[in-house]
């Protein structure tokens, strides 16, 4: 059990938050995919290959909510604790190893972005689409959650000010929101810049969990990408912690 | 134990501690003393591996400290300088998470806990989230949360800050119990007078490097045990003395107003870092 007592403790701690914050995480992770799926799906009636486009809309809105969700938990939080807080003084200072905070964080990020997307996939039930979202769907939501947790990290450790996070967010989250698979495909996409997006996290979730409810066969070579992406942003963290002279 | 070998710590070109050499022994009450910029807090940061240092290595009790180590880790507290704790908890959950990132089995978090808030009166506001406290209520609680975990060894980095004299001196008379009971505690501080009272040995930091260390009274007999103050018209000058006699003749020819005194560790400081500093 004490081999994994720190990622619960880190659990802990994100449930305590989860519990405190639950409206205002709860009305986060709602906001921007409703209005997507309403302006988008609804508002703008158009169909995509003979199909009511709102069916092509719902995987890439949910695996971008998981996204979304997944990093805000982490990036923003992370870097409050760290530079402003120091609550993260006493993380390092404790004995709980730092491998188990950076696994913790990420699970608790990931199950936060399996929240977020679990809450769009709730809403969409009265609709009726016939969409399919099984066990192996929810599997990649929660890779593409720990993938973006993990990202969420790095990127609190590389921050050296509060406004640093929500400018990645705009110059690097928001544009994969738009672009990789989510509201149209990348198919569309000129060749050389298309390679690159389809090769981000975003547009292999959209792409498994799109041929997942479309009832296709899902090419799983992206849940490697996935894992690549996750290794090396754990990586990453784990540099930081271990190794980053003043943290 | 604590040792420190050749320690030395640089932000970019600037040596904020450089080449420190200093043994602390098991049960031992030290300070650490020096201005603003001395290296005081580097070196608390490095002791409790927030900072790595960029050369030289830590000890304690003869095994090296890295932030892998979580057999070292478990015997350390830390009261840092800044309040470091999660705003939007309130008490009960910063003391768990303490406790959680110790190990600690979660009924004994909680006893713990109702003692430490019960004897730092703070149980009714417990429910209050951090941000609501006082400053001096965020001490106590940084005091609670560093003693929840029975540590060996206790850093304090200013520990008293934002604390009025009556806490101030709770917290001088809790210090001492834990020091007589073993605790092995290194105190930096910029109230001398707290160092003077609690302070086995104190050492006097400057520019990073060690000026003195030894006992506040032999610092004290080094300078000379009684003070004269003499006012002149740009200030007070301060003379010192080995014997009461000599700082008694000295008095009887001096006009105008002055006093004779003890010798304090302030005089001290005064004299080993405040005059450095104004040079």
């Amino acid at each position: 059990m004490e081999l994994i007592m720190g990622i619960v403790t880190i659990l802990w701690e994100k449930w305590r938050e989860f519990i405190r914050d639950f409206s205002r995480i709860t009305m986060a992770a709602l906001i921007a995919p409703l209005m997507y799926l309403i302006v988008f799906g609804w508002g703008i009636r158009t169909s995509m290959n003979g199909q009511p486009y709102l069916y092509f809309l719902i995987p890439g809105v949910v695996s971008l909510t998981t996204m979304n969700g997944s990093f805000n938990a982490i990036a923003q939080n992370l870097n409050v604790q760290r530079l402003y807080e120091k609550a993260f003084d006493q993380v390092i200072i404790s004995p709980t190893p730092l491998w188990q905070f950076i696994a913790g964080q990420i699970l608790a990020g990931s199950l936060r972005g399996l929240y977020a997307g679990g809450l769009i996939l709730f809403l969409i039930l009265p609709v009726g689409t016939g969409l399919k979202f099984n066990l192996l769907s929810l599997l990649i939501l929660a890779l593409n959650g720990a993938v973006f947790s993990a990202l969420g990290i790095v990127v609190s450790f590389l921050a050296k000010n509060h406004a640093d996070v929500p400018r990645f967010s705009n110059y690097f989250i928001m544009p994969m929101a738009y672009l990789c698979n989510t509201f149209f495909s990348t198919e569309q996409i000129p060749h050389g810049v298309r390679e690159f997006i389809s090769a981000l996290p975003l547009s292999q979730t959209s792409r498994m969990v799109r041929s997942i409810a479309f009832g296709e066969p899902a090419d799983l070579r992206g849940i490697l990408v996935l894992l690549t992406y996750l290794i090396v942003f754990m990586s990453i963290g784990l540099y930081f912690v271990y190794k980053k002279k003043n943290l | 134990m604590i040792e420190l070998k050749n320690l030395t710590k640089t932000f970019d070109n600037f040596t904020a501690v450089d080449s420190l050499n200093l043994k602390i022994e098991t049960g031992e009450f030290f300070g650490l003393l020096g201005p603003n910029g001395a290296g005081k807090t580097t070196t608390i940061g490095m002791l409790s591996t927030l900072l790595l240092p960029s050369s030289g290595e830590i000890y304690i009790d003869g095994e090296l400290l890295t932030r892998k180590r979580q057999d070292i880790k478990q015997k350390v507290s830390v009261i840092t300088q800044e309040y470091s704790m999660r705003q939007d908890m309130n008490m009960d959950e910063i003391m768990e998470y303490q406790g959680r990132l110790y190990y600690m089995p979660v009924r004994q978090i909680r006893q713990k806990t109702e003692e430490l808030l019960a004897f730092a009166e703070l149980t009714r506001h417990r429910k209050k989230t951090i941000r609501k406290l006082s400053g001096g209520m965020k001490r106590k609680l940084m005091v609670c949360r560093a003693l929840l975990t029975d540590p060996q060894i206790l850093l304090l980095d200013e520990p008293t800050a934002g604390m009025d004299a009556i806490s101030r001196r709770q917290m001088w008379n809790l210090l001492r119990k834990l020091n007589e009971q073993g605790l092995t505690i290194l105190l930096t501080t910029h109230y001398i007078e707290e160092a003077q009272s609690l302070c086995g040995r104190v050492a006097l930091m400057n520019d990073g490097t060690l000026q003195e260390i030894d006992t506040p009274t032999h610092l004290i007999e080094r300078l000379g045990a009684y003070a004269v103050d003499e006012m002149q018209t740009d200030g007070v000058h301060s003379h010192y003395f080995h014997q009461r006699e000599d700082a008694i003749s000295f008095l009887s020819h001096l006009e105008g107003q002055c006093t004779l005194r003890d010798t304090t560790l302030e005089d001290v400081f005064i004299e080993q870092i405040g005059k450095r500093l104004s040079q």
